[in-house]
């Protein structure tokens, strides 16, 4: 997302330039030589086809639709392209230490696919919540749920992190269905 | 609270092509609702009907100073230029990695360039145990320099171990060689890496 919002951000700069450069050529264009306009956009006939066209009219309505759909779209890129960081309590001053939501759910997998009679798991992390779900054949979840989630907070506790996490397990066992 | 040149150093800054991204979307969202809710008569059924390119307004235009209406507009087009160019190239520059000046006396001059830097501090961190690997850069400005290091630890290494290590081993030493009392760092941890095996 992040690389994303640079090269819209670039083709968003270099529209505005293209734009600028137009508006300046034919204004100065128009009123160094009148009679020669336009010079490379054809905006008379635009002028015209404006002036024929209603508020009300579908085609204002198509753009007017488009235009607001992809501003949504461009608000929704820049809310999305922030980091994720997971800060880690800093070990001196100046020194700042961070690790990334993946490698947090990277640790606490390894550690869930370690337990006991855990068949497989995935878990994903932030800053403030580790989701974990396990399946395991053996143990029904009353049984196992219990147990991971207080191994998992076990773990998170001896990460160095800056706030703790909540810590949610879902574990789907075959067990629980007969 | 103004960020500390370390947590400056965690990531290059995006804010200024994401609040642009962000007006630009807000605009457009904005103006399209506008357009919509005029097209629609709901300030008005006439007001709905009346073409785009209103004749009052034309009207009020020809009424202007024609000078001062194309200036402005010449004014307008070149600043439009000035800042999309200027947009264009912030957002396609490389970050700087800036080279360590440790004396700027005229005629003593002494920089380590940021490409020594980095394979000094990474060579040191790579040493320390249960680091697979480590990469190291300059960032910020020339004026005062950060370092961002990325290390990939092992599976199951104790982390505050390794912080250790490399607080005492690899940023001091680093202090004590480029005789600073302060490097800013900013360190970013890949937690149970496995190391990369080769398919033979």
């Amino acid at each position: 997302m992040r690389v994303f919002v640079r090269l819209l951000s670039t083709l968003l700069g270099l529209a505005l330039a293209a734009a600028g450069v137009l508006l300046a050529l034919e204004v100065a264009w128009q009123w160094w030589r009148p009679q020669d306009a336009p010079l490379l956009v054809p905006w008379p006939s635009w002028r015209d086809a404006l002036e024929g066209t209603g508020w009300d009219s579908t085609t204002v309505r198509v753009v007017a639709i488009i235009v607001a759909v992809a501003g949504l779209v461009l608000l929704f890129t820049a809310s999305a392209a922030r980091r994720r960081d997971v800060r880690l309590t800093d070990p001196a001053p100046g020194v700042t230490v961070t690790t990334s939501p993946r490698s947090l759910a990277r640790v606490v997998g390894q550690h869930v696919r370690a337990q006991e009679n855990v068949t497989s798991a995935s878990v994903t992390a932030s800053a403030r919540k580790i989701r974990v779900r396990a399946t395991s054949t053996l143990e029904s979840e009353q049984e196992l749920r219990p147990r991971l989630a207080e191994s998992v907070s076990g773990l998170v506790g001896d990460l160095p992190l800056v706030r703790r996490p909540k810590v949610s397990v879902v574990v789907d066992s075959p067990r629980d269905r007969r | 609270m103004s960020k500390t040149a370390s947590v400056k150093a965690i990531a290059r800054s995006y804010g200024a092509e994401r609040s642009l991204t962000f007006v630009t979307g807000l605009v457009a969202l904005l103006a399209g609702a506008a357009v919509l809710v005029l097209g629609f008569g709901w300030l008005g059924t006439f007001r709905a009907q009346r073409p785009v390119l209103d004749p009052e307004v034309v009207d009020w235009i020809h009424a202007q100073q024609p000078v001062m209406l194309r200036v402005a507009a010449i004014v307008l087009g070149l600043v439009l230029l000035v800042f999309g160019l200027w947009l264009a190239v912030r957002s396609l520059r490389p970050e700087h990695k800036p080279d360590m000046a440790l004396d700027r006396t005229q005629g003593h001059g002494l920089t380590v360039t940021a490409a020594a830097l980095a394979g000094a501090v990474q060579s040191d961190a790579e040493a320390v145990d249960g680091v697979t690997r480590a990469r190291v850069r300059s960032v910020g400005d020339d004026e005062d320099p950060a370092l961002r290091l990325h290390v990939w630890l092992r599976e199951g290494t104790d982390l505050r171990r390794v912080w250790q290590d490399l607080d005492t081993h690899v940023l001091a030493r680093a202090r004590t060689a480029l005789g600073v009392e302060k490097l800013p760092v900013a360190m970013q941890i890949e937690l149970g890496s496995s190391e990369r095996k080769r398919v033979r």
